[in-house]
């Protein structure tokens, strides 16, 4: 490790215990989760039902990963300059010959890593529903990959939010505000742009394409490509087709049978489930772009930072 | 080795510091003292190469901090005057983490903090977490961080503020060191009588600009040339002994004027040189007068320091 923020910030994120408290949390909730949602289904064979159980807990495991590094990233990072300027160390080491880039990048490293082994620590539980069916282990590995690219995201947003403010707390708030905004931003297609006449008739793609006019499939528009939550439907939905005929919501328990019992939230879901099957690329490849489109934006808000970080820059938000 | 020239810093329209000009030699300690808000620290920032000045240049070893702060960095040690520390971390993985900051090679590294932790006295203490430490304990640490990198030029702000007596008088001896070890050394300080004691040439700034920059002993001497000449006597002598005393001196030739702040203690403005002043002495004991004491008031830092900051 050359560059001595990382190598430093490291050390010190793993001697205090609130890194302990984290990793242990995380992966208990994440465990107990798999155990409460698949207990009296080990050491039994695998059938229809275990394998649909192991498909929803992975599902709900995969989620709650999703949502847990989106909550913890920018809280992890907010305190990555703005706490260095809280606590009068920045300028020590703006005076020495460590270039702003690779204050940037240090912390943005160490704080990536810490989230990987949060995604890691949360493989046990993961390999699970492996165990008892119904997932297979390339699958859930290409999730963890496809989680590694959010936390890449959330830990640049974070970074960048820190680079701007003067206390952690401001940064903190900010980087959630520019996460929610990157989510509706990138949205906003799907809520204004979604064929909403024709959706309660629609089951599947193959019926979709009959219903369009020319009869083929469409790509979905590029902005929501780049949504993370998105990416992260279409990917669930893309590997569980096996079991679920192609919709996230034909698998027992995300969806209810009859129209007249959905909630509003379930509409959204079902609406969100048929959109994506309509489009050409496949889930997988929309996980794929998307974790492309956070990895280029995240590298974006690097290049920002690192320019509010330079020394003689006059204002940050909180003078 | 410092060579500042017109340098000039606004902050908004507020200038802080106007058209300072200063040249330091090498291995002299210089002190930099001003009362609050005179510019001493923007000027220290600005060397630190953390702020650009609105005009003017400054150069450390002929290596202009504005243009090539890069390079200016290796050669400058900077202190701020406020700083913090990290949780987490041992003396020594301190010293070692700014020493990979500046970029120098693991065993240089490894020797520089052994080194500067026996320095500042911190030897014992390497493994101990650098949060533990005392108020006083980091600034020394903070001190040897500033040296990690052998720099030519240290920049010092306020160095000894919040220190105990033996602390600062450690922190003198410390500097003293550094002066024999080829350090150049700007420091800024409130303590005038230490500063004093301390510095080989020290420059006066009030509200932005310089109003004397002297060495300390020509200024000490220019001082002490006119100071009054301080005579105690036996205390309880008598006012006709005292009375005497002031006749005797009122004979002298050269003397200006008698002042007498206490009962038995006198100040003499004395004009002329030392020729007078022996005159006087031999005087004064052939009479046989009650003098127990008899000298030049010695310069003092304070009372110049006062003068020259005064506002019209
Ligand atoms: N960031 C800033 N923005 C605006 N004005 C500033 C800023 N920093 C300092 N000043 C002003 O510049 C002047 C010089 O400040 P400076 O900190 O250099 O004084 P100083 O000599 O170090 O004082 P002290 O002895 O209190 O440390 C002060 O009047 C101060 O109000
Ligand atoms: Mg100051």
């Amino acid at each position: 490790m050359s560059n001595p923020i990382l190598a430093f910030s490291a050390t010190r994120r793993m001697r205090s215990f609130r890194t302990i408290l984290t990793v242990t949390a995380y992966a208990g909730m994440l465990l107990l989760i798999a155990i409460l949602m698949l207990k009296g289904m080990f050491g039994t064979s695998v059938t229809i039902q275990s394998m649909q159980q192991g498909v929803r807990c992975y599902l709900i495991l995969t989620a709650a990963q999703f949502g847990l590094l989106v909550l913890i990233g920018p809280a992890m990072t907010s305190g990555a300059i703005a706490g260095e300027r809280e606590r009068q160390t920045l300028e020590l080491l703006l005076v020495t010959n460590t270039r702003s880039f690779r204050i940037a990048s240090g912390k943005m490293l160490e704080s990536y890593a810490m989230l990987a082994l949060l995604i890691v620590s949360g493989m046990p539980a993961m390999c699970l529903t492996v165990v008892v069916g119904g997932v297979s282990f390339s699958q859930v590995l290409v999730s963890m990959l496809f989680l590694l690219a959010v936390a890449f995201g959330t830990v640049c947003v974070g970074v960048f939010a820190s680079a701007c403010c003067r206390t952690s707390v401001r940064s903190g708030v900010m980087s959630y505000r520019i996460i929610a905004l990157i989510a509706v931003i990138t949205a906003l297609p799907f809520i204004f742009g979604y064929p909403r006449n024709i959706t309660d008739v629609v089951y599947d793609s193959q019926q979709y394409a009959a219903l369009t006019k020319d009869g083929a499939l469409k790509m979905i528009h590029p902005l929501l490509y780049c949504n993370p939550g998105f990416g992260l439907v279409a990917l669930l939905q893309d590997q569980t087709s096996l079991l679920s005929g192609g919709s996230l919501e034909n698998i027992p328990g995300f969806g209810t049978a009859t129209m007249v019992q959905r909630t509003q939230y379930q509409q959204w879901g079902r609406l969100l489930c048929t959109y994506l099957m309509m489009d050409r690329a496949g889930g997988q490849s929309i996980a794929l772009i998307s974790s492309g489109a956070i990895a280029v934006a995240g590298s974006v808000l690097m290049g920002i930072a690192t320019f509010l970080i330079r020394p003689r820059r006059k204002r940050v938000i909180g003078d | 080795m410092l060579k500042i020239e017109h340098l000039t810093k606004h902050y908004g329209t507020f200038p802080a510091l106007q058209d300072l000009s200063l040249e330091i030699p090498e291995r002299q300690l210089h002190g930099f003292l001003g009362p609050n808000g005179a510019g001493k620290t923007t000027t220290m920032r600005i060397l630190a190469t953390l702020m650009t000045p609105t005009s003017g240049r400054a150069s450390v070893d002929g290596v202009d901090v504005v243009r090539k702060p890069h390079e200016a960095r290796k050669l400058i040690g900077y202190m701020p005057d406020f700083f913090g520390t990290y949780d987490n971390l041992t003396c020594r993985e301190y010293l070692d983490f700014y020493g990979r900051c500046y970029r120098i090679g693991a065993k240089e590294r490894q020797r520089m903090a052994d080194q500067l932790l026996e320095l500042i006295q911190l030897g014992d203490k390497r493994d101990t977490y650098v949060d533990s430490l005392s108020r006083g304990m980091k600034q020394r640490l903070c001190l040897a961080r500033s040296l990690i990198h052998d720099p030519k030029l240290l920049i010092l702000d306020e160095p000894a503020s919040g220190m105990d007596p033996r602390a600062r008088a450690d922190m003198k001896g410390i500097l003293r060191t550094l002066r024999e070890m080829g350090k150049t050394v700007l420091i800024s300080s409130h303590i005038l009588p230490e500063m004093s004691e301390l510095v080989d040439s020290l420059t006066i700034l009030n509200r932005g600009r310089l109003v004397l920059s002297e060495d300390v002993k020509s200024l000490a001497a220019r001082m002490s040339g006119n100071a009054p000449l301080e005579i105690r006597l036996a205390e309880g002598c008598g006012e006709e002994a005292v009375d005497a005393v002031v006749v005797c001196l009122k004979e002298l030739p050269g003397v200006a004027e008698i002042l007498q702040p206490e009962p038995y203690l006198l100040q003499v403005r004395l004009e002329g040189g030392d020729e007078q002043c022996m005159q006087m002495l031999r005087e004064m004991t052939a009479r046989g007068l009650p003098v127990t004491d008899f000298h030049r008031i010695p310069m003092n830092l304070e009372q110049v320091f006062m003068e020259v900051t005064q506002d019209e």
